[in-house]
């Protein structure tokens, strides 16, 4: 019948299409997979420079070369795939990733769910606001409205001075998102991780934001690998990231993408 | 205002490759949508009101619910449940094709019902089974009134293939958002993605009509 | 040949046909008058079954239709059906219209097949229109397709439902010719019609029918010239 011979090229035709149409979306090992290496399923959210975003297809930042770092050092190939935030805890939850990196911060909320790898970065929420806003400090956050990415501690951060649900708040599904929304005027602050909000505010000069800080109100958080509960995989992971502190590997990474040497002690005192 | 064209052209193929995937999707969507459809309207239309419930509940749930949602039950739900893992562009496929089924099964049933009673019954007196007379009579009639709304079917296929992004199939609108994310513009790729799913729509617009043409002067 | 007893339709609670007993014979051609909502023709679509039948039976050759094992399909081969509206398909040619059914019912040889086909076109006036679509013809033409149409499949019996009423006046006739050639080479024909002409000319016996009753029936002399009821005294005063 012409109907179906028209049908079957159509759906051939198009599972061509898709086939080219999907690119490697993912960023691992470029060498070529080598038989005995076991490839693990790493998701993120590459919306969150310099940690991990997206610079054309490729996924590139401080994490990504952090866990192929790790990974390696493990004897594992590293598959890191970017499905957006809230999906990385739902593939978490479900088991279908390895695990998770995406600056996620260790609390002990999370900790109900989830795993989490030795602490590997020391991260503090800070404002981000427009040159000359009269905001200096969390309280002056009051009565503003703050935008901020949906679920992260950032979150968390101002609620614990708005109060939660509070409609001046609006939760943004990335960060990227809630800084246009600062931009656009929809919004007098964000609240983000440092490194975030301060590697924004060095980039876009002409935007004319600031960073400000409140370590009192905004306490100091780690970032850790996200795994699902009772993962077996942590043990090894968390021996390859001391192995990693020890050698230098780590403080070369992280040179390279702040400039700066770690506070490797620190970091290993919250193991 | 200063708009960046160099940046829409270092993102140009990767909108490219998103366009490709785009175009897949809806091809696939319709293709798979228009045979599931026609499986279930012919179900629809039985007799038997214990045999065509299920259909009928297909129809309502899938014309019920935003396809958003039903992109991401798929994606996080349904898929990982037969692979394991999760896989945008199956998931993708699987949501456009089961809802536009849905659709499609209506177009289906209101052509077919569109068609005179006296066709039917005209074949039935030459002897006829009803199964052949909708073979020979009613379906051949019946599939050329229903090209124009299978037509805008594949268009609305085509917009709605966007929120794919979501569960991050790398299509059109996907790419949109990742220059968005990685220069902190809203203009540049949003412009460039409305203009080519103009262009899309337009085109398809134009052969439809063609079509349609062809097809009345027949 | 055909044979109803106690024939009862209803639409619902709307009792349309209400106690028709009645019997064909072959080669007898039955003409039925009536006024509108007489029940004439669900009559005569209950005699393919077309409509079913609420109370009562219709036997076909013997065959009661009513009967649930009866494979309806192989009886309405042998019963040809002309509609008001001619039903031709209209995404097929006049000729492809006529060979369809011998061939995917009867699977009748395509070769075979055409060449019937094209002698019932003959027969109707039509052998020019073979390759035509429907609806490039004029309504008589139309349903003088449909005749042949319906005469492709050989059948004992023909039932015409009002075939002429919705041709426009110059046309009835040519249908009316081919309907009185039919008759005249010994088809068992069963008519609906207000084409009192030719039930005076062509018909064995006329049924009147109102009410869902059949009134009076006799042949066409005795019916037009000495109608028996005060009601078919009264229709025909208005048609004749």
């Amino acid at each position: 019948m012409k109907k179906l011979s028209l049908l079957s090229f159509l759906l051939v035709f198009s599972m061509l299409l898709a086939a080219c149409g999907t690119s490697d979306q993912n960023n691992g090992s470029d060498e070529g997979a080598s038989e005995e290496k076991k490839t693990l399923r790493v998701v993120t959210d590459a919306a969150y420079a310099p940690f991990e975003y997206m610079d054309g297809d490729k996924i590139v930042g401080f994490d990504v070369d952090f866990v192929n770092a790790v990974a390696k050092e493990a004897g594992y190939e590293a598959d890191i795939v970017h499905v957006g935030w809230e999906p990385v805890f739902v593939e978490i939850e479900d088991k279908i990733a390895d695990f998770a990196v995406s600056a996620i911060t260790i609390n002990d909320e999370r900790k109900e769910s989830y795993d989490f790898s030795h602490a590997y970065f020391l991260s503090t929420n800070k404002i981000l606001v427009p040159e000359g806003s009269d905001i200096k400090s969390a309280a002056d956050l009051k009565d503003k409205v703050v935008a901020v990415q949906n679920g992260t501690t950032g979150q968390e951060a101002i609620e614990s001075v708005l109060g939660e649900n509070n409609p001046n708040i609006k939760k943004f599904e990335n960060t990227v998102l809630a800084i246009m929304e600062l931009k656009g005027g929809g919004a007098d602050a964000v609240v983000a991780d440092n490194t975030v909000v301060e590697e924004y505010a060095k980039n876009n000069p002409d935007d004319k934001f600031v960073v400000v800080e409140d370590p009192d109100a905004f306490a100091a958080e780690y970032y850790g690998l996200m795994f699902p509960k009772d993962s077996e995989l942590k043990a090894e992971i968390n021996e390859a990231i001391n192995t990693i502190y020890e050698n230098g590997t780590y403080a070369e990474i992280y040179k390279e993408w702040f400039g700066s040497e770690p506070d490797l002690e620190d970091l290993k005192a919250q193991q | 205002m200063d708009f960046r064209f160099d940046l829409i052209m270092d993102y140009a193929p990767l909108f490219l490759k998103g366009t490709l995937l785009t175009l897949g999707l809806s091809l696939a969507g319709i293709a798979i949508g228009t045979a599931l459809g026609l499986a279930i309207g012919l179900g629809k239309m039985v007799k038997n009101k214990w045999l065509s419930l299920p259909f009928d509940l297909y129809i309502t749930f899938f014309r019920g619910t935003p396809l958003f949602v039903q992109i991401l039950l798929i994606h996080f739900g349904l898929v990982p449940l037969f692979t394991g893992k999760t896989e945008p562009v199956t998931a993708a496929i699987l949501a456009l094709s089961l809802n536009a089924a849905a659709y499609i099964a209506e177009i289906f049933r209101a052509g077919i019902q569109s068609i005179d009673k006296g066709q039917m019954e005209a074949a039935r007196t030459l002897g006829m089974t009803h199964v052949q007379a909708m073979r020979h009579v009613i379906l051949p009639q019946a599939f050329k009134r229903m090209i124009p709304p299978l037509g805008n079917e594949f268009i609305v296929l085509i917009k709605e293939s966007s929120l794919a992004a979501v569960i991050a199939a790398p299509e059109i609108m996907y790419w949109g958002r990742a220059m968005q994310g990685q220069y902190f513009k809203v203009w540049e790729p949003y412009i460039t993605v409305a203009v080519i799913y103009l262009v899309i729509t337009l085109s398809l617009s134009f052969l439809l009509n063609r079509l349609e043409r062809r097809l009345s002067t027949e | 040949m055909i044979k109803v007893s106690n024939l009862k339709k209803s639409f619902g609670t709307n009792e349309v046909l209400k106690n028709i007993n009645a019997e064909i014979q072959p080669q007898e051609v039955v003409v039925v008058i009536g006024p509108s909502g007489s029940g004439k023709s669900t009559f005569l679509r209950c005699l393919n079954l077309l409509e079913s039948v609420t109370d009562g039976h219709v036997y076909i050759e013997g065959v009661d239709l009513t009967d649930k094992s009866v494979n309806i399909n192989k009886v309405r081969q042998n019963v040809g059906m002309v509609f008001q509206q001619f039903n031709l398909f209209p995404h097929k040619t006049v000729i492809e219209n006529i060979v369809m059914a011998p061939v995917k019912v009867k699977k009748v040889d395509d070769e075979v097949a055409l060449q019937k086909g094209l002698d019932l076109l003959r027969k109707v006036g039509l052998e020019d229109k073979a390759d035509a679509y429907p609806d490039s013809l004029s309504g008589g033409q139309k349903q003088r397709v449909a005749i042949a149409r319906a005469l492709a499949m050989e059948p004992k019996i023909m039932l015409f439902d009002e075939p002429t009423s919705a041709l426009d006046p110059e046309m009835v006739g040519e249908v009316l010719e081919v309907m009185k050639q039919l008759a005249k080479e010994g088809m068992t024909m069963v008519v609906v019609t207000h084409e009192m002409g030719f039930a005076r000319e062509v018909g064995d016996r006329v049924i009147f029918m109102d009410g869902g009753y059949i009134v009076e029936e006799n042949v066409p002399e005795e019916l037009f010239t000495n109608p028996q009821q005060e009601r078919t005294k009264s229709f025909l005063s208005k048609v004749l």
